[in-house]
């Protein structure tokens, strides 16, 4: 019941938030230079022509005026309509998260699966030579530049060896969703960009974990293999599916050289075509999808954490 | 802006990669030549930079695509064509003549041509098609032909004539009708997938940023084209379309940078091509005249003199683009020749600077990367200014910014811009130099063909004297197809129509 409550409290919190960025996002589209207006005029027309694009645009109205009417329809679920192509933001933003989304929830598994057992088997065995190697691949690939990896992804698996295709191009009137051949890359090296950080965050808290005082004293009880190994890991998980959430939350945005190499259209790109064009309806979309997302991930981590921490800490009451 | 800069970076080590890998190891590519042959039928798949902002409406279509498709669906009244009669190709306008005075066209309608709905395209058609930038708002590059004719006092006393009058004696007023101007059915307000369409081929199914599926028109008036189906897909990133025309997900790319362009050199069973004159951009770093130190136009021409431009050939654009002489439209019909090309000379520049007392002057210099190779030449200009004293910084704004906040933009002291192919005349901006101003009106203007060359050529010799433009080259559009595929035509945009693919 307490949880519930607190989850409440957090959700408000997170609208709140949301409504602040809104104001954010839209005052930072307001300061930038120039308007979509210029953008879609481009260097040949005349002033009058420019004039009249503005108008068209409805750039020539106050920017409170124009901010209220979209909160007006956000509140009620429309986006607003893009400038530069007149289309629904919200059929524009609904489809970018869908394919955003198609690629990082595989990406997500990847890591859990890869970070969870390298950096738990690290961890448990701190100091060994698998946790050398493990630790500075762990660093390598924490270290190397999203490109760097699509690249050598690209070159190994479209190149020297072709399997999969090289850029994602799905047919009309199908999704990303029902091509895993599509998504196998573009999910690998955002896998593999974001598992680094997470398997290092893993592995020093399970060795952390693991040279505590009951952590012996669980040995010395004869906690072996799988046993001692899921004792340990629930105690360090809590910090590692924080930090794992935090890492999610950015994925879902941050994918950008990801997505424009590999050609999935998701909501980072869009985000930054959007920005270019400034097309202000579809960035204020874009961001309160990205942060309402981000929230939501950050919040399920903490839920998740405090989950893994509840019967730790039940058991020290009663103890 | 971090994003920008760090994709920008792995596009170029991706390329480098790409490189090497082109040099180690030729047999990389899974295309093999496809057989030479049997090229009817057949769907062509290519793919442009597109995007979610895409339009049928080709009116307010922000991008190159949304023309390409547009040119595709939609039959050209004439197009520019330096080599016919008229510097003219005629479409479903079957001839366009001129009063003697030059204030009135009148523009004959081909017979026989008919919308896929089956009514016949009558002058109505045709009349609202020039229009109609104007009632639907379209974009400013859509408006050339409202800005030279008086459209609500245009004509159709019969159902195969309409009569334009040129709101002041025009001679180049074909150069305005057929620069982008496309047949679309009186009272069209919206385009959609069943919108009636009178072009080559028709649209079976579009989806922004994805793909568009075109099928063949089969009651095209014109040269039947050969391809059953085109399609053409969306994809945002040059490098990624490099490695999907490498790997046969597509036949034809288009829009790609000369770096990127040189990593398919050498590959098997692709080739790159570049538009050919006119049809490149004229790629300009203006000097502003209102502001020190460019109000002396022996600066100006230091300037001009300081730039090395076989160097930015060479290293910006691989040999991949046309050398400037500081003058608008080369390769159109009125473009003067016999200006002798300027020479790169920083000796006579660090003279004329410090003629003008101007040895140490600083000035900032402000891109952005909205053309190919923009960004990279002014870095290279900036160097170039640098080695004849001048304390020169490069200002590079992030991708849209350039244009963005225009008055901003026109203020700047020393900027970079482009302009797309175009003649000189009609798309002259007055204000700046009077005289430039009055030869251009006459260029346009004159009665007789010999006064308006002869008017033309002495404005473009004032501007390479005493302009304000550092024109340093011509950019065109860079393709790439594999072999099999041919007919392609590389003008302002390319143009599908004709092309034919070999399976």
């Amino acid at each position: 019941m307490r949880l519930l409550s607190w989850v409440a409290v957090r959700v408000a919190v997170c609208a709140a938030t949301l409504t602040v960025l809104s104001v954010l996002v839209f005052s930072a589209t307001e300061v930038l230079p120039g308007d979509a207006a210029g953008v879609a005029s481009g260097p040949a027309a005349t002033p009058a022509e420019r004039a009249a694009v503005r108008v068209s645009l409805g750039l020539d109205r106050p920017p409170l005026e124009r901010y209220l009417d979209w909160a007006q329809g956000a509140a009620h679920g429309d986006l607003g309509t893009s400038m530069t192509s007149g289309t629904s933001v919200t059929a524009v933003v609904g489809a970018r998260a869908a394919n955003s989304l198609a690629v990082v929830l595989p990406a997500a598994l990847m890591i859990l699966v890869i970070a969870g057992t390298a950096g738990t088997w690290a961890g448990l065995h701190a100091g060994s030579r698998a946790d050398r190697v493990i630790s500075a691949s762990g660093l390598a690939l924490a270290a190397a530049p999203d490109f760097l990896i699509a690249t050598a992804l690209l070159l190994g698996f479209t190149l020297w060896w072709p399997v999969l295709p090289a850029v994602a191009i799905v047919p009309i009137g199908q999704s990303l969703w029902q091509r895993p051949e599509l998504v196998a890359l573009p999910a690998l090296a955002l896998a593999l960009g974001g598992c680094g950080a997470t398997l290092r965050l893993l592995r020093a808290s399970v060795a952390q974990t693991a040279a505590e005082p009951y952590a012996g004293f669980a040995r010395l009880n004869g906690y072996r293999g799988p046993r001692y190994a899921r004792s340990i890991v629930a105690n360090a998980a809590g910090p590692a599916v924080q930090a794992f959430s935090i890492m999610l939350a950015g994925l879902v945005g941050g994918a950008v050289v990801v997505e424009t190499l590999f050609n999935v259209p998701g909501l980072g790109q869009e985000l930054t075509r959007a920005v270019a064009a400034r097309d202000v309806p579809l960035v204020q979309g874009l961001s309160l999808v990205l942060g309402a997302v981000a929230l939501l991930v950050l919040l399920a981590g903490d839920v998740t954490a405090r989950l893994l921490t509840a019967p730790t800490r039940r058991n020290g009451g009663s103890r | 802006m971090v994003a920008t800069r760090s994709r920008r970076l792995g596009a170029g080590i991706a390329a480098a990669l790409a490189v090497t890998m082109a040099a180690g190891c030729g047999s990389g590519s899974s295309e093999s030549g496809a057989a030479q042959g049997a090229s009817t039928g057949g769907t062509l798949r290519a793919a442009f930079a597109g995007g979610s902002t895409e339009t049928l409406n080709y009116l307010q279509g922000p991008t190159a695509l949304d023309y390409v498709r547009a040119r595709l669906v939609h039959a050209p009244l004439c197009e520019l064509d330096a080599d016919a009669e008229d510097g003219v190709a005629y479409g479903v306008v079957s001839d366009i003549q001129v009063s003697k005075n030059l204030t009135q066209y009148t523009l004959t309608v081909r017979d026989g041509v008919k919308f896929t709905d089956g009514s016949a395209l009558t002058s109505k058609d045709v009349l609202y098609s020039l229009q109609a930038p104007t009632l639907l708002k379209g974009l400013p590059f859509t408006q050339l032909v409202a800005r030279g004719f008086d459209l609500d006092q245009a004509t159709t006393p019969d159902g195969s004539t309409v009569v334009l009058p040129a709101l002041s004696p025009i001679a180049d007023g074909r150069d305005l009708i057929c620069q982008s101007m496309l047949a679309i059915k009186a009272g069209t307000t919206e385009f959609t997938t069943g919108t009636p369409s009178s072009g080559p081929f028709t649209i079976g199914a579009f989806e922004a940023g994805r793909s568009t599926t075109l099928r063949r028109n089969p009651d095209y008036y014109g040269q039947a084209p050969t391809l059953d189906a085109i399609e053409l897909v969306s994809i945002a990133d040059g490098t990624a379309r490099v490695n999907a025309l490498r790997q046969g997900q597509v036949d034809y790319i288009s829009g790609i940078t000369p770096a990127q362009a040189q990593t398919l050199d050498g590959v098997e069973g692709a080739t790159v091509t570049t538009s050919e004159l006119p049809y490149a951009s004229y790629l300009q770093f203006t000097m502003n005249t209102a502001a020190e130190p460019f109000d002396d136009e022996r600066v100006r021409e230091a300037f001009k003199l300081a730039v090395d431009r076989q160097k930015i050939l060479q290293n910006v654009y691989y040999g991949r683009a046309f050398i400037g002489n500081d003058v608008p439209g080369l390769g159109f019909a009125h473009y003067d020749d016999d200006l002798g090309q300027r020479t790169y000379d920083p000796e006579r520049a660090r003279k004329l600077l410090q003629e003008a007392g101007a040895e140490d002057v600083q000035v900032e210099l402000t891109a952005g990367p909205e053309l190919a190779g923009m960004v990279e030449t002014a870095t290279l200009i900036v160097e170039d200014l640098k080695a004849i004293g001048v304390r020169a910084t490069l200002k590079e704004v992030a991708a849209g910014e350039l244009y963005a906040d225009y008055e901003a933009y026109a203020a700047l002291p020393f900027r970079a811009g482009y302009t797309p192919p175009a003649s000189f005349e009609p798309n002259w901006a007055p204000g700046v130099f009077p005289d430039v101003d009055a030869l251009v009106a006459t260029a346009r203007s004159a009665t007789s063909a010999d006064e308006r060359l002869d008017a033309s050529h002495q404005a473009q010799k004032l501007l390479w004297e005493r302009g304000n433009q550092l024109g340093v080259m011509f950019v065109p559009n860079i393709s790439a197809a594999s072999d099999g595929v041919s007919g392609v035509r590389e003008l302002q945009f390319p143009d599908l129509a004709r092309a034919t693919v070999s399976e």
